[in-house]
């Protein structure tokens, strides 16, 4: 295909070009990014150093908020039940997610259906999701742990009914709702895997894994690089299904870090304290992401 | 070994992708992950089949102890009034408008800005790129109420706007289709670009088609994620008549009483138009990069 | 209201007597006003300009008492007009509220639906002074002094909930179990409540329901035990109301915190549909059971409300409950041409005339006299027993929330504690104490 010229071709250098090109194919996105995210979130980054409780001025206090997060417990607590869901969450979806991936992409009959169906989880009603996982959690009548009892475990789990299995409870149904969503996405991934080189490794005498480890896993490194940044900042960010499953409870087992700071705005009305423990958060998922990203950056010629 | 495809050649010998050839598997194997298959999905659809049981209830009847299966009496008149007690219609209207125009100009703006940063070289770039990506760690309950306040003072609070504006022109967007634009290689858009095709026809013409499957992934979440979404309707759309899927369910959600039959009917008729999208649109999930022809 | 309106505009006289008597204009129905009588003109008062405010509520089809509130006023106040804007119910309203307000788009009045977010509103200086308003207002309405802060008043309640006892006539008899009588101590009742487990509990059947907000345990501890104050930093006067609770759990004559939560049971499913004989909850219930009566998605049966158990006999004659008011408040953003109208409106909804139309749609009115009690008992559905009567017109209601800087804070910590308690994965002792140094560490200011 030859024909579509660009006006500028071939009045400026290459590198000029390249540099107005790459600034202009940002702008729509950019500008539209600036002004209606950009801008709320640096008035967020002011306001935790103030004093805020939404309707009037703001009153400026400097590292108060930090100083006062510091010896905060329920800070603390909500710190530390987000590190340990993402603990978890993140391989689980993870090893899920691909597997599905692997499983499914494939066009045999049927798979079209195995696909929706994976993917059903993301697609249903977050509410639905969380009334059905607690009614499958209930300790006394539920189906699960009928199930563990059949089996012999005599003292099955509390699950959401207990300070000690609520989050537990919680990861699983994050995964289950997740694994589809990112599904899709190494779907994609995988789409990019030259066939002739499965081919080259079969003559090769690869077997399946080897095959996986040395063809698939190389070819979709930056597919998994997207989905474990993403995975990682919205595990840390893990909102509504805590607050429809458990809504932070029982006591204060599954409350996370973004429960923390909207229950600090909308309930404690102290949106200045709320917004430090948002800055808290990005700057522990933007180091995430950094370091994933030089850890991805060593591996791979960019 | 290097990471991405070596050649040009080879790159664009990409054919209809699908598994490896895999040597024939014996017919008892396949039975069985059939079976286990098709077991999994059994118990991944409990709380769809759960949705679909509760929405043929009456409201008193949708948590017992223990759980009723089957309903009794079935209610069917729960699809009628759905549709007479509220503006269903008006929401799937609105929520499909919604949910088509953000999956739309997400896909757009996205892969344009991805372009951008994939295959432009300036200054600065990674470093605003990571500033991109930075801002999806913030959790937006945290910034919820400063963009409100813009929103309104730019006039497109209480419209549609407000949500295009809210989802958009988001990074998810630029960031997945810069993953998927840095695996296609440089050569070939320097033979494009010797060919004498501008920056916008390389876009067209070779990014696009070479990333389907992305852009079909992108469109469905981005499509997903506006339909179900509730706490940006919630503060954004207030007059009935611009009202989502969400957000109209809830108003069965009263101060005393709360019609959970009802909101399971109308979750129910909210699955559905986004399963059948994305089981109509499965092919160009696993679809083969088109090969565009361009010479070799 | 707005029929009538336009039969008083059909006849001349009628519009004429209406302008001489209540100076009023009738401009507010139709956009033509009417040419007056002869003789009409002559009348002293000037036609006020019509005046149309905008008041936030929610859920308008589902819930009357906004618009018998404001089609009341408008028919005694033909020239003002209260156009209502629909929010989302729940603590959707508050979260739609609070950024409207931040975002100054917010309604001339809104609710305020409990007094644990008043504080919030009225520290934000978003509620208008209207203790002249308060003034106006005399003994037989109740709840004013609740929105009171440094000696102003910053809202007037228009509606006032108490929690009752709910009991199930037939099954108490099937039972033969004896009625509440009215002077029951928490013993009684949970004495009460064994007996009937024994005699028809059974499969998902119960002696009692109790629901799970904190307010089921904590409400009736705050207002009743001797010390009481959550504002105090000490809770150790929870730990007897815990244990009763716990012991009612444990033996199995109400449903267990754990299934009812995981299982989502509503209270309404529970009494309506006869799986509990009795019920503590709050009277709003009374209009939300006889409405499901109606559409049939409650039983039929015979059933009365008693007082709440009390802790000893001495406040038999004036049973303690609590319940947090209803109120309505200005928005201070509102144009100052319509603020006599706003502040007329809120001197209607607390007086006699509003606390009929709402008795008469089944709600508790913060106005009570014999003739709000009258038109309740009048409506079609309800227990007119003379327990049930007492029960409705004499109580010491407690506020729910005080109204403090705190109250939030406090309200969320005490929040955490019930569900650890209640969920049986902390001991009473430990979960008191973790919350007491919980508000040690984090109630500041």
């Amino acid at each position: 295909m030859s024909g579509v010229v660009a006006p500028w071709r071939a009045s400026r250098a290459p590198r000029a070009r390249r540099t107005l090109a790459g600034l202009t194919f940002i702008l729509p996105n950019f500008i539209g990014f600036a002004v209606l995210t950009l801008w709320p979130v640096l008035v967020l980054f002011y306001m935790a150093f103030t004093k805020w409780n939404i309707f009037g001025g703001s009153e400026w206090v400097g590292l108060d908020n930090f100083a006062r997060l510091v010896g905060d417990r329920s800070f603390h607590k909500a710190l530390f039940n987000t590190l340990y869901y993402s603990a978890l969450h993140i391989p689980l979806t993870l090893v899920a997610s691909l597997g599905l991936a692997l499983l499914l992409n494939t066009k045999l009959r049927g798979m079209a259906f195995f696909r929706t169906v994976a993917f059903f989880p993301y697609i249903t009603s977050i509410v639905a999701v969380a009334v059905v996982w607690n009614m499958l959690f209930s300790p006394d009548v539920g189906f699960i742990n009928q199930g563990l009892r059949a089996i012999g475990i005599a003292d099955p789990p509390g699950w959401t009914t207990s300070t000690d299995w609520s989050m537990p409870a919680v990861i699983i149904v994050g995964t289950w709702r997740e694994a589809g969503y990112y599904m899709l996405i190494f779907l994609a991934g995988l789409q990019t895997v030259p066939k002739e080189l499965y081919e080259a490794a079969l003559t090769d005498g690869a077997n399946t894994w080897q095959r996986f480890v040395h063809v698939t896993l190389p070819c979709i490194r930056p597919t998994t690089f997207f989905v474990m940044v993403i995975l990682t900042i919205q595990s840390l960010k893990v909102f509504d299904l805590v607050l429809v499953m458990t809504n932070g409870g029982p006591g204060q087992s599954t409350l996370v870090l973004s429960q923390f700071i909207y229950n600090k705005g909308f309930i404690d009305n102290e949106f200045g304290y709320g917004s430090s423990a948002a800055v808290v958060l990005f700057v522990i998922a933007l180091g995430a992401t950094i370091f994933q990203y030089l850890a991805n950056r060593r591996t791979v010629e960019l | 070994m290097s990471a991405a495809p070596t050649g040009f050649q080879s790159a664009m010998k990409r054919l209809a992708p699908g598994a490896p050839a895999r040597p024939s598997v014996s017919l008892v194997a396949r039975l069985l992950s059939y079976l286990a298959l098709i077991a999994a999905a059994m118990a991944i659809l409990i709380p769809f089949v759960w949705m679909v049981v509760s929405s043929l209830k009456r409201t008193n009847d949708v948590f017992t102890v223990p759980i009723q299966w089957i309903p009794n009496p079935v209610q069917w008149s729960n699809y009628e009034d759905i549709f007479a007690k509220a503006e269903m219609v008006t929401w799937i209207q609105n929520t499909l408008i919604l949910s088509a125009v953000v999956a739309f100009l997400q896909v757009l703006t996205g892969s344009l800005a991805a372009y951008g940063f994939s295959k432009g070289r300036f200054p600065g770039r990674r470093v605003l790129f990571l500033a991109y990506v930075g801002t999806i760690a913030v959790p937006w309950q945290a910034y919820m109420i400063p963009q409100f306040i813009l929103f309104s003072q730019l006039h497109i609070a209480n419209t549609l706007w407000s949500i295009i504006a809210l989802q958009a022109f988001g990074a998810f967007g630029v960031f997945l289709m810069k993953t998927f634009y840095d695996t296609i290689p440089n050569e070939l858009i320097e033979a494009a670009r010797i060919d004498g095709l501008g920056e916008f026809g390389i876009y067209r013409h070779i990014m696009l088609p070479l990333s389907i499957p992305a852009i079909a992934s992108l469109g469905l979440l981005m499509f997903v994620t506006t339909w179900n979404d509730y706490l940006g309707p919630l503060l954004y759309l207030r007059d009935p008549s611009i009202w989502t899927i969400q957000v109209g369910l809830q108003s069965f959600v009263g101060q005393y009483d709360t019609e959970y039959a009802l909101i399971m009917t109308g979750a129910v008729l909210s699955v559905l138009p986004v399963a059948i999208i994305f089981a109509l649109g499965q092919r160009y999930f696993i679809e083969g990069i088109a090969t565009t022809g361009i010479k070799g | 209201m707005y029929m009538k309106n336009r039969t008083k505009w059909g006849t001349g006289l009628a519009v004429a007597a209406c302008l001489v008597l209540t100076g009023c204009s009738s401009t507010a129905v139709t956009p033509t006003p009417a040419t007056p009588e002869p003789g009409a003109t002559a009348t002293p008062t000037p036609v006020p300009e019509p005046v149309h405010l905008k008041m936030a509520a929610w859920l308008l089809d589902s819930t009357p008492e906004f618009k018998t509130l404001t089609d009341a006023f408008h028919e005694a106040n033909p020239y003002i007009t209260i156009d209502l804007v629909e929010y989302k119910a729940g603590n959707d309203y508050d979260t739609q509220m609070i950024a409207d307000l931040a975002a100054g788009s917010a309604p001339d009045l809104y609710i305020l639906k409990n007094l644990r977010n008043f504080f919030t509103y009225q520290d934000g200086g978003q509620l208008m002074d209207v203790s002249d308003v308060a003034a106006e207002y005399g003994g037989n309405t109740k709840g004013l002094s609740n929105y009171q802060v440094d000696g102003k008043t910053y809202a007037i309640p228009y509606r006032q909930d108490s929690w009752y006892l709910f009991y199930d006539k037939d099954m108490f008899d099937k039972a033969g179990v004896a009625y509440p009588d009215g002077k029951w101590t928490w013993d009684d009742y949970a004495a009460a409540a064994d007996k009937l487990q024994k005699a028809i509990g059974g499969g998902d059947v119960y002696g009692a329901y109790m629901h799970r907000w904190q307010s089921c345990v904590q409400g009736f501890a705050n207002a009743q035990a001797p010390g009481a104050d959550i504002l105090s930093g000490n809770f150790d006067y929870m730990k007897p109301y815990y244990d009763r609770v716990l012991a009612m759990q444990d033996s199995g004559v109400q449903v267990s915190f754990n299934t009812s939560s995981t299982n989502s049971l509503t209270y309404q499913s529970q009494f309506g549909k006869q799986k509990a004989a009795m019920l503590i909850m709050g009277s709003w219930y009374v209009a939300a059971y006889l409405a499901q009566v109606g559409t049939g998605d409650a039983d039929k049966f015979n059933w009365g409300i008693a007082p709440v158990p009390q802790l000893d006999s001495s406040t038999f004659d004036n049973p303690v409950t609590f319940g947090d008011p209803t109120a309505i408040g200005i928005n201070p953003a509102i144009d100052s041409k319509k603020t006599d109208a706003a502040k007329k409106f809120l001197a209607f909804i607390a007086g006699q005339e509003a606390a009929i139309a709402l008795a008469g749609i089944g709600i508790t009115p913060a106005y009570f006299d014999d003739a709000v009690t009258s038109t309740y008992f009048a409506l079609e559905g309800v227990p007119k027993d003379a327990l049930s009567q007492f029960t409705f017109g004499t109580h010491d209601t407690k506020p729910e929330n005080p109204v403090s800087s705190k109250t939030a804070k406090v309200q969320g910590i005490l929040g955490d504690m019930h569900t650890a308690i209640m969920s049986e994965s902390t001991s009473v002792d430990d979960a008191i104490a973790e919350a007491e140094s919980r508000f040690a560490n984090e109630v500041t200011d």
